[in-house]
Formats: structure tokens, sequence, C-alpha cells
């Protein structure tokens, strides 16, 4: 049985059997084709020193980052509308609740990794404007009975709407940054922005520069997820918030169950449909999968050097964020 | 054969992902991976085969110029009707030699300068002269994903393949109206549920004058040629080049152009 099936698959294969061998690791196939007939070292439970994870598929640590950039290359222009169709929308509830958790001050230098499409940027921007615009709400009222002196200067003073703050959008992948920096110009925003291209794994910046560092569904595209909580750790001031949306495990089996139907059924298709790419939406689905859970990657966080760290799951745990401190 | 019986058991699975844990939907994306058929395959449950008709078929209606929508349209809801083109085409000697031989009409396959050397009213000539008007070019196709089996994918591949030596052939532009009128061609020639649906919705972004002379003129005349030619999937296109279009059309039995449409392509 073994030797057709051995046969079939080479003939039939070719490029796949090569991913095949790396990919042995479940047990099904150790113990069914044998491996002295095609000259291949099975690799049994262990992986090799390089090799991670791309989705369900096993890649060498060099290949993943060029994937993962492939990968968001093509999905940048419809990233927004396939997030609506996929999510239901919901994914803006739980961007929205993110910054809730974050509830910045004016004056906060925020740091969005990962942020290509600007969605968390946006979002803080318009957050600290209604802060501030209730702010001069709140000062009307209380002044209703100002000199002249005291008018006069009131339109003399430029008040900062941002009052200082400002949002850097960092993302490794080109084609996420211009569409982000359209929708920008589009939405109206000017000030308080700045766009840069760069690896989580090894950011453009100086030590303790930021206030809050976010990643929102970044962080499981990431090659070695410690050396980007490094980083992370690294470029926060001490007081510092690190803050990360990221899909997770869901804690409920009923839903657990529907969800692994509609992503391993619904999502590609959906992605085949709108955005004519299959394999993409295949890779986003497979990978939310191997990220760790919100306790693992508490732990994760916490050997980062980071302090406090809690977790916070949404709508069943198909989100999560997970918030630490530099101290 | 083994990979049939393998694939029939990897989609029972699949498509019951209620009983299955988060370690086996690993297993199973596996093993679909390890069954691939071809290179561009990509196994599909019959969930998500009717999720992707139902969607490539509202996507291609509601824009026109996804022709990827059509050939993901045509894979899922085709694969009965291939089997049969399939056994026609074994029927067939010509058609059996284009089985096993498995010809590509592609920029690389074809050799442009000694298509373009034939004297003119030969098909090879015409061909490259309708590419050349309706600036189209043969490789703007995509792979097969959907089919499982291989056979019929390469079937379905040269279906579309032959989509412009159709048009060459029934002396139609690639505007709305040759299209649908190709579309009738090709459902009354092939069956295809894609042909059959895009022939019957495709008229319904015309304006009134043009459905009126398509129905009046150009479906019958599509329809009766249909008929009347051989499976069209039989002709091996690539060895015909010298052959003088008019006697092609001769042979195959499809009569001249409708007034309207002369001179367009």
């Amino acid at each position: 049985m073994a030797a057709p099936r051995s046969y079939v698959l080479w003939s039939y294969c070719g490029r796949g059997w090569s991913r095949l061998v790396r990919t042995c690791g479940p047990r099904g196939l150790h113990s069914s084709l044998p491996a002295g007939s095609l000259g291949v070292r099975f690799l049994s439970q262990e992986k090799h020193a390089t090799q991670t994870h791309f989705g369900f598929e096993t890649v060498s640590e060099e290949e993943k980052g060029g994937k993962v950039y492939q990968v968001f290359e093509s999905v940048a222009k419809k990233y927004d509308v396939m997030n609506d169709m996929m999510s239901l929308g919901i994914h803006r509830v739980w961007k929205d609740m993110l910054l809730w958790k974050m509830n910045p001050l004016p004056g906060t230098q925020l740091l969005d990794v990962a942020g290509g499409t600007g969605d968390i940027a946006f979002r803080f921007l318009n957050y600290i404007q209604a802060q501030h615009q209730r702010k001069q709400k709140r000062q009307l009222r209380a002044q209703q009975n100002l000199s002249w002196d005291e008018i006069a200067k009131k339109y003399q003073d430029e008040e900062d709407p941002l009052g200082g703050s400002h949002v850097m959008i960092c993302d490794i992948n080109r084609e996420m940054l211009k569409v982000g920096q359209k929708k920008a110009s589009d939405q109206g925003h000017k000030a308080g922005l700045t766009w840069v291209l760069g690896d989580a794994e090894e950011l453009p910046f100086d030590d303790h520069k930021f206030d809050i560092y976010t990643i929102a569904f970044g962080i499981r595209n990431v090659t070695h997820i410690d050396q980007a909580l490094q980083e992370a750790h690294r470029v926060l001031k001490p007081g510092g918030r690190f803050l990360c949306l990221e899909f997770s495990r869901v804690n409920n089996p009923l839903i657990s169950r529907l969800y692994d139907l509609y992503s391993f059924q619904v999502i590609p298709v959906l992605g085949e449909v709108i955005a004519g790419d299959w394999k993409s939406y295949q890779y986003l689905v497979e990978s939310i999968r191997k990220f760790p859970s919100q306790e693992e990657f508490k732990e994760m966080i916490e050997d980062a050097g980071f302090q406090k760290v809690t977790y916070e799951s949404l709508t069943s745990g198909i989100v999560a964020i997970h918030s630490g401190f530099k101290l | 054969p083994l990979w049939r019986s393998v694939l029939r058991e990897l989609w029972d699975i699949n498509f019951a992902p209620l009983t299955v844990r988060q370690t086996s939907a690993a297993m199973t994306t596996l093993w679909l991976r390890v069954s691939l058929l071809y290179p561009d395959h990509i196994p599909t449950s019959p969930l998500q085969k009717a999720l992707l008709a139902a969607g490539s078929a509202g996507m291609a209606l509601y824009d026109p110029y996804r022709h990827d929508m059509v050939a993901v349209l045509g894979e899922t809801t085709g694969f009965y009707t291939l089997k049969v083109l399939r056994d026609q085409m074994r029927r067939d000697p010509e058609g059996t030699q284009i089985l096993q031989e498995r010809p590509r009409i592609s920029l690389a396959t074809l050799d442009m300068d000694k298509l373009r050397s034939l004297p003119e009213g030969s098909f090879g000539r015409e061909y490259l002269r309708f590419l050349d008007v309706n600036r189209v070019s043969p490789d703007t196709r995509v792979p097969t994903r959907f089919v499982d089996d291989e056979e019929l994918a390469y079937v379905i591949q040269r279906y579309r393949e032959v989509h412009d030596m159709l048009h060459t052939l029934l002396g139609m532009p690639t505007n709305i109206l040759g299209e649908i009128v190709v579309k009738w061609f090709e459902a009354v020639q092939t069956g295809l549920p894609m042909c059959v649906l895009g022939a019957l919705f495709g008229p319904v972004r015309l304006s009134a004058r043009k459905l009126h002379v398509l129905v009046s003129e150009l479906i019958p005349w599509a329809v009766h040629n249909g008929h009347r030619a051989p499976c069209v999937l039989n002709l091996y296109y690539e060895r015909r080049w010298e052959q003088p279009l008019a006697a092609l059309r001769k042979e195959l039995g499809i009569t001249a152009v409708p007034p309207c449409m002369q001179g367009l392509a």
C-alpha cells in the first residue's frame, strides 16, 4: 500500500513532495511512508533549528519573511474590504475597544507597529481630537463671562488640537503603507502622523522613545515574536505601555467549532471571490491557529521584561488584548 | 484509483469539521496539500465549491471584468459536464491525441513569427489578426485550480485556451455582444453550466437595441451553428494553422457571419 501511494505522490506532487518532506511532523505520515526507498530522512516531532511555520506549512526562517511580505503585498488594496467582509464589521469594534483600553491622553507618543493601513493610528487621532473637543466645550461652559482681554487672547493662541500627541506608523510592507497614506489623505488626517518603513524585529528607533506601543493583528506574522517583544520593550519609555490586539484561542468549544468551520470553509472562498487570492487567506486562517494561546503569549510578554501583564479576551476569545507595562 | 479514495475520505473529514479538533484540522490541511493532483490544485470541500460557485456567479455579474470569477464558476460547476466532454474527446481520434499530448496555447508555445508569415486567409494568420485587432493575449487565462481531477483540469484549461480560436472561427469581436454570441455557441457545444449561465445572464446589461439584434439574428445563428458543428474541442488547432479559415469553417459547418457583425473581428 505504501509504495503505490508514494509513487502517486511523487508523480503528482513534484513541488508538493518537497513540502511533504518538510511537514512530516504529524505521526500519520511517519508510519505509512518508507523512508529508505525515497532516500529521505524524516524529521519526526522535533523541528529543525531554523525551521518555522508559515500557516500549516513548515518553511525556513529566511523564507517566512519573504512569503509574509508577498501575502500582504497582494492583499494590501483589498485589505480593509476583506476585513469588513470576514469579520462582518466586528473588527472595528475590536479596534475601538483597544483604544478605549488605551485611553490615551493628549501629548502621548504612540508607536503603531504593523499598522500598515492605519486603522489604529486614525482611531488614536480621532480619540485625542474628541477629547480635545470635549475639553474645549467644558471650558466654554465654565468661561461664560470673559473680559475683552481674555477673548482677544483666545483668538491669538492657536491651540494644537492634538495637544502634542503623535503617532508613528511603522510597517515592514511598502504596499500597506501606501494604502494607509492614501486613506489618511482621504480622511483628512494631516498632522500628527509619521509613516515609517521598518521591521518589528529591528525597529529603527532609539531607546526610550514612546509612551505606548501597539501592534494590532501583526505580531502573528513576525518570524521571531520574542525579538519583536524585546524591541517593544526597548523603545518604550519607562512607564510605557505595550498593547497587543491579536487573534487568540476561543475558550468556548461550540463557538470554537463554528469558528473553525467559518474560518476554513468560508474565509478562503471570500478571499478568492473578493480579492482573487485564495492562498493568502488560507495562510491567514492557518496562522491564527498557529499563534500561542492567551496564557502562553502572556508568558512571552513577561519574558521580554514587561510587568503587570494582563489580557482580555473579546468575542469568546476570538481576539485578545494583551497589555504590559515597562516599569 | 487510490488518490480518489484518499481524496474522498479527506473531503468527508473536511466537510464535517464539527467533529474535528484543531490538530486534526491541521492534519487534514496537510493531507489535502499532499494530495495535490496538479501544481495549481486547491482541494475544496463540497461546501466550499458551493460557496465559490455562488460567490463567483454573483461577482461575475456585478463586475464583468472579473474573468477569473467566470473561470472559477466554470471549474466549480462543470465537473460532470467535463467528464462528458472528456469522453467525447476520447471517442474522436484527434481528441484522443489532444488528451495524450496535452498541447497548451500561450505566448511561450506559439510561434508568432511563423504565424505572421502564413498566407492571408489561413487560420493561423486570421487568429493572429484577431489577437492584434482586439488587443488580447493568450496568456491572460488563469490556471485551473478547483477541478478535482487532473485530466478534467486539462480539459477545462483547453476549453479556455480554445475560446480565442472560437472567436476567430465565428468571426466575433471581443465586445460584449461578440462574447455573448460565443458563449451561446459554447453553451450549445459543451453544455457547461457556466456557459449556459453566461449565455442566459450575459445579456442582462445590454441596451434594448442590442438585445433585439442579439435575439433576432445572432442567437439563432449561434445555436444553429453550435448544433451543426462537431465538438470544437476535438480540433488540434496547433496542426491547422496553415488551413484556410474558409475551409475550416466549411469543415465545421459554420455558416456566414451575420451582416451586423461582419468585418469586426
